[in-house]
C-alpha cells in the first residue's frame, strides 16, 4: 500500500455492517483452522467444568468414556487385520479390525455425521448468500415424509433406479419447503429466521398429522402405533460396513462426501456460485453490478433446503425404514447443522470436520454408548446441547478472534479489516 | 427540497364510500362474517351462505388490490378464503359439538391464558429491539423463566420465591446475549440462537439431574388465581355469564401481564427514559454524541426483555400448567416476536397479535372435540395455525412496520 | 470585534496516531473570544480527527487542551459538552423520526413528576433559544420533513440548549446550496455577537476567506500555519493547504459530439417514500461530450441516475440507449446494452470488498465467456484478464488476487474504473466519481473521464462539486426539485449556477 491509511471517520458515512458471510469469511482467513479449534476447545472446556461442578466426576475420564462410544478410538488400535477387497472374494492386509466392538460404533458415529454433513452444508450455503436458513428441521422432515412414501411407492422399480427417484424426490421437496422463506425474502423481504421457524413447525404438525393416528400414512396393519409403513427393499440403502441386521454403515456416508464436493464445485467454479457469494458479501454492490439479489435470495434458500431435504431422505432410506410420531417431533438435526455450519466456517471442509465432531458427540452420549455410571445419558445429551451453544455463541464474537489475530501479527492490516 | 406528493382533492362522501380502501375493508368484514355465521350462535348449517359471503369477500379484495391498496386487497382475499374454508369445516361438526368448543367465555379465559407468556415476551422484546438489540433468544429465557421458576418454586416452598428464580435466570441468560451482542459485538441473530441451545441445554441437564425420571412434583407451589366475584351479577344476564366465564378466576399473572401494557406505553413512549431507548435504538451515534450511553442503555434493555420473557415462562409452569417438562415454550418465544413485529414494536399492537395467536391455540386446543369420527387425524393440523398467521403477518400482506432504524447493527466506539 | 485578552480554547502539541497513520502531529490551535477561527485543509489533513479530540470522541496520545487557561481532560461528549463546547457534526446526529423539540432536549431533558418528560416545557424552551439567536424552526416537527439547512440549525439549537460558548462547525456547507451558506453566515455573526467563539472546519478557499477571522491550515496532520483574513489570498491558502501549485482546471481539446447515446424523455421517477422525486425531465447525452449534471444533493439526482441505470423504473416518459428503448429494463440489461456506472459510494456500490479485484473486474461479465461457460466459472482467465487492467489503469496496492479491501481509496475507484471504461461502454455514468479522495487520485479520475469523451463515449457526470462540473463539462444542467431548471455551456459562473439550484432566476421548467 503506498498511501496511508485514513482514520475511522467518524461518521462521516454511515458504517457498514459487514455481513455474516463476510465477518466469516474474515475469521477464516484471520485465524484459518487454529480459531475453529480453539473455539472448539474452550467450548469442551466449559463444558467440562460444568460436569465437574454438578456432578463431582472427572471431566476428562467423562470425556473419554464419551470418546470410546463414538468408535473414533477405532483408528488408534493399530493391528494386523485383514478386510475384503470390493466386488470379489479376496481380502488383503489391513491395520484395522473392520468387526471390532470400536468399529461399530464407529459405523454408528458415520451413520450420524451424515445427515450432519448435509444440515452443515444446507445452512452454510445460505449463510454464503447472507441467509440465515433455521429451518433445517422443517426441510429435513419434508424430505424425510416424501422420501417415506416414495419409498413405498413404486416398489416394482430395480434398487438404485428407486433410490434415486426417493432421494430426487425428497431433495426437490426440501428444496420447495426452503423456496418458501426464499420467495417471501425475495418478494416482501420478509427475514428469513423468522419465516424458516415458523416453517419448522408448520412442517413438525403436518408430519404428526400425515404419522399420527388415523394419519394417511399411517400403516394400517399397526392402528395402534403412530408409524408409517416400511419402504420397499429395493428403496434402501446398501450397506457395505459391518452386519446389516445391527445397522452397518450404508452408502449415504459416500453420498454426503460427494455432496461436500458438489457444494465446493457450485461455489467456486459456477457462475451461481459467484452470484451468490457477492450477493452475499454486498448486495448492494450485486445489485448495481446487474445480479438479481431476489434471484438469489430464492435460489440460496432452495439449494440449502435441497441438502437438507437429503439429509431426511438419506436417514430413511438407510436406517430407519419408516417415519413415527416420536422421530417426527423430536427432530434437532437442522439445529445442530448450524453449530456445525458456524464452527466449519461455511467451508467444505470445515463443514466436514466440524460434522464428524458433532456427529461424535451424538453417539458418544446416547444411552447404548454411554455407561450411565460413568455419566448419564440425558445429562449428557444436554450437555452436548450447551456445548453446541458455546459454539454458536463464540463464533458470533469478532472481537475474541479479532484480539487473537491482532495478538499473531500486522497490527494495521486487522485494524484496516476492522474498519470494514 | 424533495418534490412533495400534490395536495389532497377535497372527497366527497360518495367518493369515499366506493373508495377502494373502503371496499377492501368492507371485503375483510365480509369474510370474518362469512366464517362467524357457522358458529354458534347463529350456527348456519348450510353452505351457500357463507360461500357468497366469502366469495363476495375474495371479490372485493381484489378490486382493492387492483386499484392500488394492496394489503387491504389482500387482507380481504384472505379474510374471504379463511371465511369460506372455515366455515365450511365447522359444518362438519354437530351443532352440539361446536357449542361445546365455542363456550366464548371459556374460550376468551383460554386465548388470554395463552396469550399471556407470549404478551411478557412480546413486551420484553419491544425493550430491546427498540434499543436496537435483535432478541432472538426470547425463547430460550421464557424456558430458563419456566424450569427456574418450577425449580425455584420447589426449592422454596412459594410461588414468589420461584418466580424471583426465574426472573433472575432470565435476567442472567439475557446478559449473556447482551454481553456477546453489545460489547463483543457478534452478529445478534447467531448470538440469540446460541442463546436458546444454551437454554435447552442447561435446563434439561439441572431438569434430569435433580428430576430424573419423575418429572417435577405435583404439588409444586402455583401461581394463584384472582377470584372475581361480582361478574355474574352483572345485568344483562348473558352477559354476567360471559364476563364471569371470562374473567372471573384468572390467574394473577395474567393480569400482571394486562397491567403491563400501559406501564410500558407509558415507560417507552413519554418517559425520558424511553426517550432515550429509542435514541439508541434509532440513531445510537447521535445518542451517543449527547452524552447517552448506548452500551448501558441497551445492556439494561436487554436484560429487562430476558426478565420479561422469564415470566412469561414462569407462568407457563407456575400459573398455567403446573408442571415442566423439557422444551416446554414450544417455540412461543418466536410466536412472541412475531406478534412484536406484526403490532408495529407497541405494546398495545403487539398485544393484539398475541390476543389473536391466543386464540388460535385455544381454539387448536378444544379442536379435537369438534370432529365427529372418534380416530380424526386432521384436528392436528390446527396446531399450525399461529405459525401460519405469523408467517402471513411477516410476509407483510396485512401491512409492513418500520422497525427501528439500527435495530441489529453492532455499536462501535471510536 | 474579537477578544484580545487569553484565549478561550488552546489545543498545544495534539498528537493523535492511527494504525498506519499519523492523523495529528503536534498541532498547537487557539480560539480568542467572539471569533471565528477556521480550519483549513484537504480531506485527510486532520481536521475532523483534531476537532474529535477536541470533542472527547478520541483521546490525543500526547498534548493537552486547556479550557479559559485551565487544563483540562475530555474523555467523552460529555466532558465536552460540560465544558460549553458544542459540535455541529458534517452528518447530522439527529434522529429523523423524532421532533425537532426531542432531539434538541435528548439527554437533557425537562422532566415532570421526576420520571416522564414534559415535553410542553421543551418545546417552550426551544422556541426561546431560536427566538434570541434569530431563527425560525418548528419544535414539532419531524426532522425526517424539514430542509437539510433547518436540520442543520436544529443542530446548532442543540449545541446552545446545552450553554455552549465554543461551537465547532464541521463542514457545515457540504450541504447547503450557495444561498443556504449566506444565511448560515449570517446566523454565525448573530451568535458571535452573542459572545460565542466558533471554529469553523472546510476545504472551500472562498468560504473561508468570507468568514473567518483567523485561519489555521492544516497539511497531512501539521499546522502548518496560522494567518489572519486580512491579506490572506486564494492562491496563498491553496498553496499551503496542498504544498504546491494546484491545478484547478482540467486541461481539455474542445468537445466534438456527434449522435446522442442517451435520450431521456420527459421520465418521472419516484423516491423510496413514493413521492415524485423527478418530475418530468428531458435531456440527451451525446458521444463525445461530457454532461455535468449540478445540483444540491437531495433534488432527485440519485434517483435520475437509478432510472437511468435500470435500478428503478420511471413512471412515466422513455429512455433510450443508443437506439435501443430501455424504459423499465432491469440493470442487467442495460448494463449488457451498452452502460457503463461508477456509482456514488465505491465501497458500498461499487465494489465487493470481500472480493478479489479480478473478482470485482468480472462483476458484469463473469456469466459469459471467456469468464464462463454454460455456468462453469474459469477463475484463472478472469485473472489474467484483471491483471491487464490492472496495469493499465495504474492500480497499486496489490494484483489480481487481492482483496478489493486492501486497497486504498483511489486505488479502490481506479478498479471500479477499470472495470467500467474496459467495457467500452456507450454511455459512462459518473456518479461523485472523486468523493474523498485525494488531489492525484481525482487528478487522475479526470484526466481518464477526458479520454473516455475524447475516445467517442458519452458521459454523464453527477456530481456536488460545482468545481469538478464546472472543469470537467462541455454542457451543464441544473437539477432543482426534480426538473431541469438551466442549460449552460462550460463558461458559466459559479454564483449563476448556485442561484439556479436553489430555483432563482433562470429558466424556470413549465410546473
Amino acid at each position: 500500500m503506498t498511501e496511508a491509511s485514513k482514520p475511522p471517520p467518524p461518521a462521516s458515512s454511515p458504517e457498514t455492517i459487514p455481513s455474516v458471510a463476510a465477518r466469516l469469511a474474515f475469521y477464516q482467513r484471520a485465524g484459518g483452522v487454529i480459531t475453529p479449534l480453539l473455539t472448539a476447545v474452550v467450548a469442551f472446556f466449559i463444558a467440562g467444568l460444568v460436569i465437574l461442578v454438578t456432578t463431582h466426576k472427572n471431566p476428562l475420564s467423562t470425556y473419554r468414556a464419551i470418546f470410546d462410544g463414538t468408535g473414533l478410538n477405532w483408528f488408534f488400535h493399530v493391528g494386523s487385520h485383514s478386510i475384503g477387497l470390493p466386488f470379489s472374494d479376496s481380502r488383503v492386509w489391513f491395520p484395522w479390525d473392520t468387526g471390532s466392538a470400536a468399529a461399530m460404533n464407529l459405523q454408528q458415529t458415520l451413520i450420524v455425521v451424515t445427515p450432519l454433513i448435509l444440515t452443515g452444508l444446507a445452512v452454510a450455503f445460505a449463510f454464503r448468500c447472507g441467509l440465515f436458513n433455521i429451518g433445517g428441521n422443517g426441510q429435513y422432515t419434508v424430505g424425510a415424509v416424501v422420501a417415506v412414501q416414495f419409498g413405498i411407492w413404486f416398489a416394482g422399480l430395480p434398487g438404485p433406479l428407486h433410490v434415486l427417484l426417493a432421494m430426487a424426490a425428497a431433495t426437490v421437496a426440501g428444496a420447495m419447503w426452503a423456496g418458501i422463506a426464499g420467495l417471501l425474502k425475495a418478494t416482501v423481504g420478509a427475514h428469513e429466521v423468522i419465516t424458516t421457524i415458523m416453517l419448522n413447525w408448520i412442517a413438525l404438525w403436518i408430519a404428526s398429522y400425515l404419522v399420527g393416528f388415523g394419519g394417511p400414512m399411517q400403516d394400517p396393519r399397526q392402528i395402534s402405533a403412530p408409524v408409517t409403513r416400511q419402504i420397499a427393499e429395493s428403496a434402501k440403502l446398501k450397506i457395505f460396513w459391518g452386519n446389516a441386521l445391527l445397522q452397518g454403515l450404508h452408502i449415504g456416508i459416500v453420498i454426503a462426501i460427494f455432496a461436500l464436493f458438489v457444494y465446493w464445485i457450485v461455489l467456486n467454479r459456477t457462475t451461481l456460485g459467484y452470484e451468490v457469494k457477492a450477493v452475499g458479501f454486498n448486495p448492494e454492490a450485486a445489485r448495481y453490478g446487474g445480479i438479481s439479489v431476489a434471484r438469489n435470495y430464492f435460489l440460496a434458500m432452495a439449494i440449502s433446503g435441497a441438502f437438507a431435504g437429503l439429509a431426511g431422505a438419506i436417514d430413511i432410506l438407510g436406517w430407519e425404514f419408516n417415519l413415527d410420531l416420536t422421530e417426527v417431533q423430536s427432530v434437532q438435526i437442522g439445529f445442530i447443522g448450524i453449530a456445525v455450519a458456524l464452527l466449519g466456517r461455511n467451508t467444505a471442509v470445515g463443514v466436514f470436520l466440524s460434522a464428524i465432531l458433532f456427529g461424535a458427540l451424538l453417539t458418544g452420549t446416547s444411552t447404548r454408548n454411554l455407561d450411565p455410571t460413568i455419566f448419564k445419558p440425558e445429562l449428557a445429551g444436554n450437555l452436548t446441547r450447551i456445548i453446541q451453544g458455546l459454539v454458536v455463541l463464540f463464533v458470533g464474537a469478532d472481537l475474541i478472534i479479532l484480539y487473537l489475530w491482532q495478538a499473531r501479527r500486522k497490527l494495521p492490516f486487522a485494524r484496516k479489516a476492522d474498519q470494514r | 427540497m424533495i418534490a412533495r406528493a400534490e395536495g389532497f382533492e377535497p372527497r366527497t362522501v360518495l367518493a369515499r364510500i366506493t373508495s377502494p380502501r373502503m371496499v377492501g375493508i368492507v371485503g375483510i368484514a365480509l369474510g370474518v362474517i362469512a366464517f362467524w355465521l357457522a358458529l354458534p350462535p347463529v350456527t348456519v348449517r348450510s353452505a351457500p351462505a357463507p360461500i357468497a359471503l366469502g366469495i363476495l369477500a375474495v371479490a372485493a379484495g381484489i378490486w382493492a388490490f387492483a386499484r392500488g391498496e394492496r394489503h387491504v386487497g389482500g387482507g380481504a382475499a384472505v379474510a374471504g378464503v379463511v371465511g369460506i374454508v372455515g366455515a365450511l369445516v365447522t359444518m362438519q361438526s354437530t351443532t352440539a359439538n361446536l357449542k361445546d368448543v365455542f363456550v366464548w367465555s371459556a374460550l376468551a379465559a383460554a386465548t388470554l391464558r395463552y396469550a399471556t407468556p407470549l404478551t411478557f415476551a412480546a413486551i420484553g422484546g419491544m425493550f430491546s429491539e427498540r434499543s436496537g438489540v435483535v432478541n432472538i433468544g426470547l425463547e430460550g429465557m421464557m424456558l430458563m423463566g419456566a424450569f427456574f421458576g418450577a425449580w425455584g418454586a420447589d426449592k422454596t416452598g412459594s410461588w414468589v420465591g420461584g418466580l424471583a428464580f426465574g426472573i433472575a435466570a432470565g435476567g442472567a441468560l439475557a446478559l449473556v446475549h447482551a454481553v456477546f451482542s453489545i460489547h463483543l459485538r457478534a452478529d445478534q441473530i447467531v448470538s440469540g440462537t446460541a442463546v436458546n441451545f444454551l437454554a435447552l441445554g442447561i435446563t434439561g441437564y439441572i431438569y434430569n439431574d435433580v428430576y430424573g425420571n419423575n418429572g417435577t412434583p405435583n404439588d409444586l407451589p402455583a401461581i394463584p388465581d384472582v377470584n372475581i366475584g361480582f361478574l355474574d351479577s352483572i345485568p344483562p344476564h348473558a352477559l354476567g355469564n360471559f364476563l364471569d366465564g371470562a374473567f372471573g378466576s384468572l390467574n394473577l399473572m395474567i393480569w400482571i401481564a394486562l397491567a403491563l401494557l400501559p406501564v410500558s406505553y407509558v415507560v417507552m413512549f413519554r418517559t425520558a427514559v424511553g426517550l432515550r431507548i429509542r435514541s439508541v435504538g434509532e440513531h445510537p451515534r447521535a445518542a451517543d454524541t449527547v452524552g447517552i450511553s448506548v452500551y448501558g442503555t441497551r445492556y439494561a434493555a436487554v436484560t429487562l426483555s430476558g426478565m420479561l420473557a422469564a415470566m412469561g415462562g414462569v407462568f407457563l409452569s407456575l400459573g398455567f400448567v403446573n408442571s415442566f417438562t423439557e422444551n416446554m415454550t414450544a417455540g412461543r418465544g418466536f410466536i412472541a416476536l412475531a406478534a412484536l413485529i406484526f403490532g408495529g414494536w407497541r405494546p398495545f399492537g403487539a398485544f393484539a397479535a398475541c390476543v389473536l395467536f391466543g386464540f388460535s391455540s385455544a381454539l387448536a386446543q378444544r379442536l379435537p372435540d369438534l370432529s365427529t369420527s372418534e380416530s380424526a387425524a386432521w384436528p392436528v393440523l390446527f396446531q399450525t395455525l399461529p405459525y401460519v398467521l405469523t408467517l402471513i403477518a411477516v410476509a407483510g400482506i396485512i401491512g409492513r412496520s418500520i422497525p427501528p432504524a439500527a435495530v441489529g447493527r453492532p455499536y462501535k466506539k471510536q | 470585534m474579537v477578544d484580545d485578552e487569553r484565549p478561550v480554547l488552546e489545543l498545544r502539541g495534539i498528537t493523535k496516531r492511527f494504525p498506519g497513520v499519523l492523523a495529528n502531529d503536534h498541532v498547537d490551535f487557539d480560539l480568542r473570544r467572539r471569533e471565528v477561527h477556521a480550519l483549513l485543509g484537504e480531506n485527510g489533513a486532520g481536521k475532523s480527527t483534531l476537532m474529535n479530540v477536541l470533542y472527547g470522541l478520541y483521546s490525543p496520545d500526547e498534548g493537552e487542551i486547556r479550557i479559559k487557561g485551565d487544563p483540562v481532560r475530555m474523555r467523552s461528549p460529555k466532558d465536552a459538552i460540560d465544558h460549553g463546547i458544542g459540535m455541529v457534526h458534517q452528518h447530522f446526529m439527529l434522529i429523523p423520526v423524532m421532533t425537532v423539540a426531542e432531539n434538541i432536549v435528548l439527554g437533557n431533558e425537562p422532566l415532570d413528576a421526576g420520571v416522564l418528560l414534559d415535553y410542553g416545557a421543551a418545546r417552550k424552551r426551544v422556541e426561546e433559544l431560536a427566538r434570541t439567536f434569530g431563527f425560525r424552526i418548528d419544535p414539532d416537527a419531524r426532522v425526517e420533513a424539514i430542509t437539510v439547512g433547518q436540520q442543520q440549525r436544529v443542530e446548532i439549537l442543540k449545541a446552545l440548549y446545552r450553554g455552549a460558548e465554543i461551537l465547532i462547525l464541521d463542514e457545515p456547507t457540504a450541504v447547503l446550496t450557495p444561498q443556504e451558506a449566506l444565511e448560515l453566515f449570517e446566523i454565525l455573526r448573530t451568535l458571535v455577537r452573542e459572545g460565542m467563539s466558533i471554529i469553523f472546519i472546510s476545504h472551500k478557499l472562498g468560504e473561508v476567506l468570507e468568514i473567518a477571522d483567523r485561519i489555521t491550515v492544516l497539511r497531512r496532520g501539521k499546522a502548518v500555519d496560522t494567518v489572519p483574513r486580512a491579506g490572506a489570498t486564494e492562491e496563498g491558502l491553496a498553496r499551503m493547504m496542498v504544498g504546491r501549485e494546484v491545478l484547478l482546471r482540467v486541461e481539455k481539446a474542445a468537445a466534438q459530439p456527434t449522435d446522442p447515446a442517451l435520450r431521456v424523455e420527459d421520465i418521472r421517477v419516484l423516491d423510496d417514500r413514493r413521492l415524485e422525486a423527478v418530475r418530468g425531465v428531458s435531456f440527451e447525452v451525446r458521444r463525445g461530450e461530457i454532461v455535468g449534471i449540478a445540483g444540491v444533493d437531495g433534488n432527485g439526482q440519485s434517483e435520475l441516475i437509478d432510472a437511468l441505470s435500470g435500478l428503478r423504473h420511471p413512471t412515466s416518459g422513455k429512455v433510450r440507449l443508443g437506439d435501443r428503448d430501455v424504459t423499465g429494463a432491469s440493470a442487467g440489461q442495460i448494463l449488457d446494452l451498452g452502460l457503463g456506472h461508477i456509482p456514488e459510494d465505491r465501497q458500498r456500490r461499487g465494489l465487493v470488498l470481500d472480493f478479489t479485484l479480478a473478482e470485482n473486474i468480472a462483476l458484469h461479465d463473469f456469466d459469459r465467456p471467456p469468464n464462463s461457460r454454460f455456468g462453469w466459472l474459469f477463475p484463472k482467465r478472469m485473472i489474467r484478464r484483471a491483471q491487464g487492467l490492472l496495469r493499465q489503469f495504474d492500480v497499486r496496492g496489490g494484483g489480481a488476487q487481492t482483496r478489493a479491501a486492501a486497497l486504498s481509496g483511489g486505488n479502490q475507484q481506479k478498479v471500479v474504473l477499470a472495470r467500467e471504461m474496459a467495457r467500452d461502454p456507450k454511455l459512462l455514468i459518473a456518479a461523485q466519481p472523486t468523493r474523498g479522495l485525494d488531489v492525484g487520485a481525482i487528478e487522475f479520475v479526470h484526466r481518464r473521464l477526458v479520454e473516455a469523451r475524447d475516445g467517442g463515449e458519452a458521459v454523464l457526470l453527477v456530481s456536488l462539486e460545482l468545481d469538478e462540473i464546472l472543469s470537467l463539462s462541455d454542457r451543464i444542467l441544473v437539477l432543482y426539485e426534480g426538473r431541469v431548471v438551466a442549460e449552460h455551456g462550460p463558461d458559466v459562473t459559479e454564483e449563476e449556477l448556485g442561484i439556479e439550484m436553489t430555483g432563482g432566476r433562470g429558466k424556470e421548467a413549465v410546473a
